[in-house]
């Protein structure tokens, strides 16, 4: 009999309410089978089965809220483990001739067959093996459980952390050699989980087309040198908002949403802004609301709280949902100078903004002077808009952010 | 013994020129590794020289020859068959040096350096092979050990080869023995004991460890007693060894059964109790390197040792020791190498025995599976209802598989009967693509044929056992 419990599943968690079970009394279960769903303040996660066995008992009804320690369920474990070791103990047990030793063949001949099935095809498992995908974390729906090649697909598609672990396997000493037990593991739940969801859904939705752009960024950074001077701070994130919300007035194809069903594409009129955010549980995108009508410092304001926020793991629904438009700076972090940034479905477009380089600049009368320059990445849904609105789209924010003081021409 | 001062720098250097070590050498050079294999005794190990290859001709040859007195009812008549233990050694002999030549011409031709000697390592990446009369030091990128595995025996049991014998030894008999006692339950004690049944030997087979029976399904258990009675080989369940002792031209083996002394009074013993992997003498003592209890080399699914570039495969690794596992691990370890995924995976490894008639098995016994799955189904067909066996005038024998009661899902296959080892494969086959019991029956089997007992066996349902 096995107590299974509601464990700290999450940094400081202290209770969680009982979202849903997955099993009744009765009902078999395999080891790692998802027993009952939890949501925390922060997370909903879903507690496995310890063992094989079956559901004794739910404790707990649903929608109750429980703090950690509390017995969930109980179940009866009769998994392989509990029985190999019953074996082994009975084995020792049986009366021996004390010099002469029983066959081996029989011990090792059960040892094979008790590490555990595989329920996929060899052809599956090359799949799985040519993308660095451990077969044994892919859960198979098809037929009797069977993990078909669509299962592995949208593991890989979910599923990066995953990914990178034969590279770091190589390295690695055998510990253990037929074990379901990956000490390596990341449990693939909470937010991950849910950003997995969302973008491979949005992969494969939307028709993905990404063009990149240089910008000088010489000019704002002079302005924001001067606003400094006068103690008026506000961050370059602030102002490509506030620009973007400028060029989305001129393009609102960029500031829709594609409703295929209806045949429809609803033009939005406010410009709901998403800062994609990193957090340490992963990304998330909180949403500047109306930033059409709100002025840059109004903007800087509120993107720093938002920021507090999510580090603290305190956005609202509310503060999530919504956007229009997505932008994602990754320029502080100084690394990349290009990328192809998934769409934050359903949205149409999402802007990366790269680091800032000074380098050499040929001006109109080849003149090289150093400048400060920027890369972007505009991802577009091609359903929507094509290459060459895209392209004039980043050509307008372009100009807006070489030439600031054309922003002031749009102030009402 | 000269000391080698300097290393001589090698790729791939691979101990044991078994079927593990031989394949994984061809594989690698195919992969375009420069490979080296050393072997102290003969190219194809255990598996050619000793094991599957003499012991299939010892049991093809008292497989024709128990089809012999059945050949009149074909209109041939041959008279009272003459076997010779001689000319089959001699055919044995042709048998295997065909075959090892055509592997040291397969070395060759993927150009593996073959070099004579025993080798150990000196260190991590550093091996020492000494032949008698040199001592190189051979520096290499990756090493592969396959050096196989020896017969197993207490200290109890002293086995001198003439009298008293292991797989080394059974196969280079001069005569056949008067009274053959067995004592054993795997494989190579059944193989062993039918074949000299045929030979003319009288055999006793007695069970190690004191089980009360063979360790296969239970349905294949209760055939196999029987027609072991048919064949009057006696057999001896659930007894303790006390001793086996030679003395002159007899050979006692001592029980105790039911605290009763029983004493078998043979000509010869021959013990099977498993195999003991080969890690002593190479030096592995002084690597880090993670040993099973037993002995065997801990390798992952991609043969990698706990030491990054040293890998293992074959009868040195846990799991069955069977030349099948060792050819498939020779393809994973060279994939591995060369930086393809790559792995294995023994839960479908068939069990076969050469046995008269033959059985093969793979995936879960009816009792294992009822201990997994609880309720499932047996699927049972006897060769009394085939056709083609009833041609070949061999009506013994049954097909059998089980499945989960509840998902269909095939979890084992068992045969007993003419062509079992090559119908198993169907069942292998099966399993590796997560069958269900439809797959199996659905296809077209050819009539008549013993495949077709596939299709033609009925369900029973099997409750689950009680819980306790
Ligand atoms: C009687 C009998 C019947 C069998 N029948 C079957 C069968 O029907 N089907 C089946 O699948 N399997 C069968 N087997 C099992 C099969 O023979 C083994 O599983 C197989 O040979 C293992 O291959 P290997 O390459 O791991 O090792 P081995 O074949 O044992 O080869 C290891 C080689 O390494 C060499 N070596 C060891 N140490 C050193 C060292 N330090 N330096 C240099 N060289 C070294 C040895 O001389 C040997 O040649 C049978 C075995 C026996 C005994």
């Amino acid at each position: 009999m096995v107590e299974v419990k509601l464990h700290d599943i999450g940094e400081g968690m202290t209770e969680a309410e009982i979202l849903h079970y997955f099993v009744k009394a009765g009902d078999s279960v395999k080891a790692d089978d998802p027993l009952v769903e939890v949501q925390t303040d922060k997370m909903t996660a879903e507690i496995p089965a310890p063992a094989n066995g079956t559901i004794e008992e739910l404790k707990i009804e649903e929608g109750t809220t429980i703090s950690v320690g509390t017995t969930v369920l109980v179940m009866n474990a009769e998994g392989a483990i509990q029985k190999q070791e019953e074996s082994k103990s009975a084995e020792e047990a049986a009366p021996q001739a004390e010099k002469i030793p029983t066959s081996s063949s029989a011990a090792t001949a059960v040892m094979e067959k008790t590490q555990g099935r595989v329920l996929a095809s060899p052809y599956t498992r090359k799949i799985a093996r040519d993308h660095g995908v451990d077969i044994e974390n892919v859960e198979g729906t098809g037929p009797a459980g069977r993990i078909m090649d669509e299962d592995v697909y949208r593991f890989i598609d979910g599923g990066s952390t995953q990914e990178v672990e034969p590279a770091e396997e190589k390295q690695e000493a055998p510990s253990r050699t037929y074990t379901d037990q990956q000490p390596e593991s990341i449990p693939f739940k909470g937010r991950r989980k849910q950003i997995a969801k969302k973008m491979s859904h949005s992969l494969h939705t939307i028709a993905h087309c990404t063009h990149f752009e240089e910008i000088d960024v010489t000019d704002v950074q002079e302005w924001r040198k001067e606003w400094k001077s006068l103690d008026q701070g506000v961050s370059m994130t602030a102002i490509f908002i506030k620009a973007i919300s400028l060029t989305l007035k001129d393009f609102p194809m960029f500031n829709a949403k594609l409703d295929e069903e209806n045949e429809m594409i609803h033009l939005e009129k406010d410009h709901h802004i998403g800062i994609a955010t990193d957090t340490p549980d992963g990304l998330i995108v909180p949403v500047i609301h109306h930033v059409n009508q709100k002025s840059i410092k109004e903007i800087h304001e509120e993107m720093k709280s938002l920021t507090a926020k999510a580090q603290n793991n305190e956005l609202t629904s509310k503060d999530m949902t919504g956007g229009t438009f997505t932008i994602s700076n990754v320029g502080p972090m100084q690394g990349s100078i290009g990328a192809t940034p998934i769409i934050n479905h359903p949205e149409v477009g999402l802007m990366a903004f790269h680091k800032t380089k000074r380098r050499p600049e040929v001006r109109g009368d080849d003149e090289i002077v150093i400048r400060s320059m920027m890369n972007v990445s505009m991802s577009f849904d091609h359903r929507v808009v094509d290459g060459a609105s895209a392209v004039t789209f980043t050509n307008r924010f372009a100009q807006l952010i070489e030439h600031p003081n054309l922003i002031t021409l749009e102030l009402v | 013994m000269v000391v080698g001062e300097i290393a001589e720098e090698k790729d791939v250097v691979i101990i044991g020129g078994g079927p593990g070590g031989y394949n994984a050498a061809i594989n690698a050079a195919q992969h375009g590794f420069r490979v080296t294999l050393i072997e102290k005794e003969q190219i194809g190990g255990i598996c050619l020289n000793e094991g599957c290859i003499p012991s299939k001709v010892y049991t093809t040859s008292a497989k024709k020859l128990s089809e012999v007195p059945g050949l009149s009812s074909f209109g041939i008549d041959v008279g009272e068959p003459n076997f010779s233990l001689g000319n089959l050694q001699s055919y044995r002999d042709q048998v295997v040096t065909t075959l090892r030549k055509g592997v040291e011409a397969l070395c060759k031709k993927n150009k593996i350096e073959m070099v004579e000697g025993h080798a150990s390592f000196l260190s991590e990446d550093r091996i020492g092979v000494d032949n008698g009369h040199q001592f190189d030091v051979f520096h290499f990128n990756h090493a592969i050990v396959a050096t196989g595995s020896r017969p197993r025996y207490g200290q109890g049991l002293d086995v001198d080869h003439k009298r008293i014998l292991d797989s080394r030894s059974i196969f280079h008999l001069e005569e056949v023995p008067e009274h053959l006692i067995v004592y054993g339950s795997d494989y190579i004690a059944l193989e062993v004991a039918m074949s000299y049944h045929q030979f003319g030997s009288k055999v006793s087979l007695v069970l190690d460890g004191g089980k009360n029976d063979f360790d296969f399904d239970s349905s294949i258990n209760k055939e196999l007693g029987r027609l072991l009675k048919k064949q009057k080989i006696k057999l001896y369940k659930s007894c303790e060894l006390k001793s086996v002792e030679n003395q002159g031209e007899e050979t006692h083996v001592s029980l105790l059964k039911n605290e009763e002394a029983v004493l078998l009074e043979g000509s010869h013993a021959f013990i099977s109790l498993g195999h003991q992997p080969n890690t002593e003498e190479l030096g592995i003592d002084r690597l880090k390197m993670d040993l099973s209890e037993e002995g065997h080399i801990k390798v992952d699914k991609q043969m990698r040792t706990s030491i990054s570039n040293i890998y293992a495969i074959g009868d040195v690794t846990e799991g069955a020791a069977l030349a099948v596992k060792a050819i498939k691990q020779s393809e994973v370890v060279s994939d591995t190498i060369a930086g393809k995924p790559s792995e294995f995976d023994g839960t479908f490894l068939p069990t076969v025995v050469h046995s008269i008639p033959p059985i093969a098995s793979v995936g879960l016994t009816e009792e294992e599976a009822k201990d997994q799955y609880g309720d499932i189904r047996v699927a049972q067909f006897g060769y009394g209802g085939n056709g083609y066996a009833t041609v070949h005038g061999k009506r013994e024998g049954f097909i059998k598989y089980i499945v989960d009661d509840a998902t269909d899902l095939v979890l084992g296959f068992h045969g007993l009967g003419e062509g079992a080892v090559e119908l198993v494969s169907t069942g292998t086959v099966a399993l590796e693509m997560v069958a269900r019991d439809e797959d199996l029956k659905f296809p077209h089997y050819p009539h008549p044929s013993f495949n077709e007992s596939i299709s033609l066996a009925e369900f029973t349902t099997k409750r689950e056992k009680v819980k306790s």
